[in-house]
């Protein structure tokens, strides 16, 4: 698995089940940025309750979350969210489409609720550049997105482009120098000649970035970086590519992360590898078989655990 | 504290149950296997394939390691050519570190989707695990996922916490014995306070997949797989005992009340060939209540192991220190899906009793019935959560408040190393 | 190996083959005991001369002989950062496991990566010049390891860049 995907696999799983055998349910579980979920059925075994709790969440109606769930969930979505969460989806399993393709369908499309709703500041990204095209000038708003708590996403349209920058905070070392060769990666890649017609992707650490500078609060340290995509009208050309952009683009940090852990767990295979390498070269050096086999009253062998 | 729940991850040599803290059940329940490329199961623990030789093309690729399936996709592909299964847990320990590592990130991201570096991690650990699996999984979690906290608790700790969700428990005491039987093999654990009395652990060498083997020979004798297609029979052998199976008081008269009305007890499965999707069904028997009866009359079944489930939870009682031995008997918890039989505990606990009142009279015949013993209480305890009790134990104990500051946490591995993790802080310990 | 790293090796291995001439030695200080004179460093007539054999000025091997024990430690080549997380990385997965390299010590000297302890028992009970084999095949691996990590961890940079960037194309 190189890619991550953009859909739920607790919510596909769930649904999938619950939509042959309805049983009553109350569960909580978690998505890539702090996003807390609970799927349950408040009345009766047929009416699910899918509720999301998103950190940036007053930020996304300023984007215009509501109308793009409308867009996607129309009825489902609840008018009154249930507490401490920020939207409610209610999914009448006796209403859902036959099994087959378009019940996958619906039930994938629920599942990918979190990827919709930070789809919201992209979404009018894309739409600001179109009218600033016609325009020729202008900058549009500057859309912070506070996805975590220590990390941002700021998504800025021009006449010609439109700008996302990931704020990235490493809090170890080893990922912060692992993430500085990944980056670096990501910089360097576009020159390949396969790959020119992917966004422009600048990195700058400690800098934040020209389009963000003025902004207040910027933290001012060594673990900070600042990665800038830089996504032509090209990326968003028509409404299959924007949406396969925005899911890809909305995981990078979740990508990254994720594969500086895949790095760190081939090290240490590596390394344990090596290791058993040279306790076969230390092995040989002893003379003979210097340790008898010590036994307990009982019989037992006392040998020690090996590895 | 983090307001994201605790991850739950019991890594069995079956099954592995991952899921989050606070909920009842686990959100996945898939096997421990991993779908790699390559030869399956290197028969060594020789190097991994992992590190290819310097200067080999696939190495400057970089992410073959990548390439792999775990759970039910890594069973789906074992067919595929190029891959191979294997399972990195053997007789609930850790094997092989290389597939378990990426076994746990696949895990974290493909299905549970979470950034470990902001969860806490619950893992789960055999008795008498040695201390260098527990300092090696540390290093895993903390340092290839950096993640925010761990502990790792006891299985059968956790199953003792899982009982208190019965309401019959109302003092929430981690001493116990508990019996936990999965698919490959029972083990019978008493536990004082929290912890494991190693030397009075016990193992059965039967348990669910023998079960189902037992079903089978009956069915098979009585001719009722006639019918059946042979790749199915160990499917409708399990389903036949998952389904039909309990535990009777008394074999004879059970018998009877078959062969007396035995439109009333025999039970028809229905079944459909996976692959034609012919249509078959046959007759459920005897083997209703004979299945789970190898716990408690073995000879049946085996001729090798002829000790039955009482005597040996007796025994292991017996060979802990006496000051607990009263909290042992009176505190008998199931855990695994081959105690789920309907009258199990019931069964177990009325034999056992039997022994017990049995030495009892013994003794007071011996000392010529000058004192008489104020009796032993004896308790078997059955709850809805048996299935996955390990797991749920570890989801309750997770949800508590002070489970954080049991945990062991990133900046005192950084500070203190891997051998931090040889100590846990029992729950409800004042240390 | 390449032949500027030949006569470093080559020093360290006739040096430490040199000092490897222990004998059993029973504590002067602690009656009954036997310690690892090097170590407990408080008897100063019986700690030889320690000896430092340095290729540069990032690779050095710090060599303490004494009477019954010699203490044998190595500062690893770390050209830049990526180099020195990955030694640091490496030598502390390795000292984790020291209880099965009888030889390897569990924390390095101060101002090197990884220390080695030999006392008498060891060159008692293994062959001297195969446990100076040991040494210096740690010696020359564990440079061409480190670089091999972190031309992998390069390669895998470049392949998940690339394949992230390239999803954009669809």
């Amino acid at each position: 698995m190189i890619l991550l995907e953009s859909h739920n696999y607790i919510i596909q799983t769930t649904l999938a089940e619950k939509a042959i055998k309805p049983s009553s349910l109350d569960v909580q579980f978690v998505d890539f940025d702090g996003v807390r979920f609970r799927l349950s059925t408040p009345e009766r075994k047929t009416s699910l309750l899918l509720s999301m709790n998103i950190r940036c969440w007053d930020e996304l109606v300023n984007y215009g979350v509501h109308d793009i769930l409308v867009r996607e969930y129309g009825g489902l979505v609840k008018v009154q969210p249930e507490p401490e969460y920020n939207v409610s989806l209610e999914i009448d399993l006796d209403q859902i489409p036959p099994e087959g393709e378009q019940r996958d369908a619906f039930i994938k499309s629920i599942s990918l609720l979190k990827r919709n709703a930070l789809a919201a500041p992209f979404e009018r990204g894309f739409r600001e550049q179109k009218q600033l095209e016609q325009a020729g000038s202008g900058q549009g708003e500057l859309m912070a997105l506070h996805y975590r708590d220590e990390e941002v996403i700021y998504v800025q349209a021009s006449p010609d482009r439109v700008t996302v920058i990931f704020s990235t905070v490493f809090r170890e070392e080893t990922d912060r120098i692992f993430g500085k060769v990944f980056l670096q990666e990501f910089v360097d890649a576009r020159r390949l000649p396969n790959i020119q017609s992917a966004p422009q992707v600048l990195y700058t650490t400690r800098d934040p970035p020209l389009e963000i500078r003025h902004l207040p609060g910027l933290t001012d340290s060594e673990d900070i970086g600042y990665v800038t995509f830089v996504l032509f009208p090209r990326h968003f050309a028509n409404p299959t590519v924007a949406e396969s952009t925005i899911s890809h683009i909305q995981l990078f940090r979740d990508y990254l992360h994720y594969h500086i852990k895949c790095s760190k767990a081939y090290m240490h295979s590596r390394m344990r590898h090596r290791v058993s390498e040279f306790q076969k070269v230390l092995n040989r050096a002893k003379t003979e078989a210097a340790s008898v086999d010590r036994k307990t009253a009982s019989g037992r062998s006392m040998s020690t655990f090996s590895r | 504290m983090s307001l994201l729940a605790p991850i739950i991850c019991d890594n069995g040599t079956g099954f592995s149950k991952v899921g989050f803290a606070g909920n009842s059940d686990p959100s996945f329940v898939f096997p421990t296997a991993i779908a790699t490329r390559g030869p399956a199961a290197q028969p060594s623990r020789s190097g991994p394939a992992v590190p290819p030789r310097p200067g080999h093309l696939a190495s400057k690729r970089g992410v073959e390691d990548l390439d792999f399936f775990i759970g039910d996709e890594a069973l789906a592909n074992a067919q595929t050519p190029g891959y191979g299964v294997n399972y990195p847990i053997r007789h609930g320990q850790i094997e092989n570190w290389d597939y378990m590592e990426r076994y746990w990130e696949q895990t974290i991201f493909k299905y549970l989707r979470a950034e470990p570096e902001d969860h806490y991690f619950l893992l789960t650990e055999p008795p008498i695990n040695p201390p260098e699996n527990r300092e090696q999984t540390a290093e895993i979690f903390f340092e290839s996922f950096n993640i925010k906290g761990l502990y790792i608790a006891v299985q059968a700790v956790l199953a003792l916490a899982a009982s208190w969700s019965s309401n019959r428990v109302t003092d929430r005491t981690l001493t116990g014995t508990v019996i936990d039987s999965g698919d490959g093999v029972t083990h019978v654990i008493p536990c004082a306070e929290g912890y494991v009395i190693g030397s009075a652990i016990k193992h059965i060498p039967i348990a669910g997949r023998d079960i189902s083997q037992f079903v089978l020979n009956l069915m098979r004798e009585r001719g009722e797989l006639a019918t059946v297609p042979s790749e199915d029979h160990l499917k409708v052998a399990g389903r036949v005992k998952e389904s039909y199976s309990y535990v009777c008081q008394d074999i004879v008269k059970e018998f009877r009340k078959y062969d007396a009305e035995p439109y009333k007890y025999f039970e028809r499965y229905d079944g459909e060939h996976a692959a034609t999707g012919r249509k078959y069904s046959l007759d459920v028997g005897y083997e209703r209540f004979l299945a789970p009866e190898i716990f408690f009359n073995p000879e049946i079944y085996s001729s090798d192991f002829l000790t039955p489930l009482p005597e040996i939870v007796d025994g292991v009682i017996q060979q802990s220190p006496i000051d607990v031995r009263r909290g042992l008997y009176k505190n008998i918890v199931l855990s695994g899906g081959s105690t789920m039989f309907q009258h199990f505990g019931q069964r177990l606990k009325r034999d056992l009793k039997q022994i017990v009142d049995r030495r009892l009279d013994a003794s007071s015949t011996a000392n010529g019935s000058q004192l008489r013993s104020s009796g032993v209480e004896v308790d078997v305890i059955s709850h809805k959560r048996q299935r996955y009790a390990v797991w749920f134990g570890g989801s309750l104990l997770a949800s508590l408040p002070e489970f954080y500051s049991s945990c062991h946490t990133k900046a005192q591995y950084d500070e203190v190393g891997p051998s931090i993790c040889r100590r846990y802080q029992i729950f409800g310990s004042a240390t | 190996m390449s032949n500027v790293l030949r006569p470093y090796l080559a020093a360290v291995r006739s040096t430490l083959t040199a000092a490897l001439t222990l004998e059993d030695f029973a504590s002067q200080v602690v009656e009954r005991h036997n310690k690892p004179e090097v170590e407990v460093g408080q008897s100063k007539e019986v700690l030889l001369n320690p000896l430092v054999i340095s290729r540069n000025e990032n690779e050095r091997v710090l060599i303490e002989p004494s009477v019954n024990s010699i203490r044998l430690s190595i500062k690893i080549k770390q050209a830049d950062e990526i180099e020195r997380i990955l030694c640091h990385k490496f030598t502390r997965f390795m000292m984790q496991r020291a209880e099965s390299f009888v030889v390897l010590r569990r924390k390095p000297v101060k101002g090197y990566d990884i220390s080695f302890l030999i006392t008498n028992n060891h060159t008692d009970t293994m062959l001297k010049h195969k446990i100076v084999d040991f040494i210096i095949q740690f010696m020359e691996e564990v440079d061409k390891e480190i670089s091999e990590m972190k031309l992998s961890l390069n390669a895998r940079a470049r392949v998940v860049a690339e394949s992230y960037l390239s999803a954009f194309n669809s």
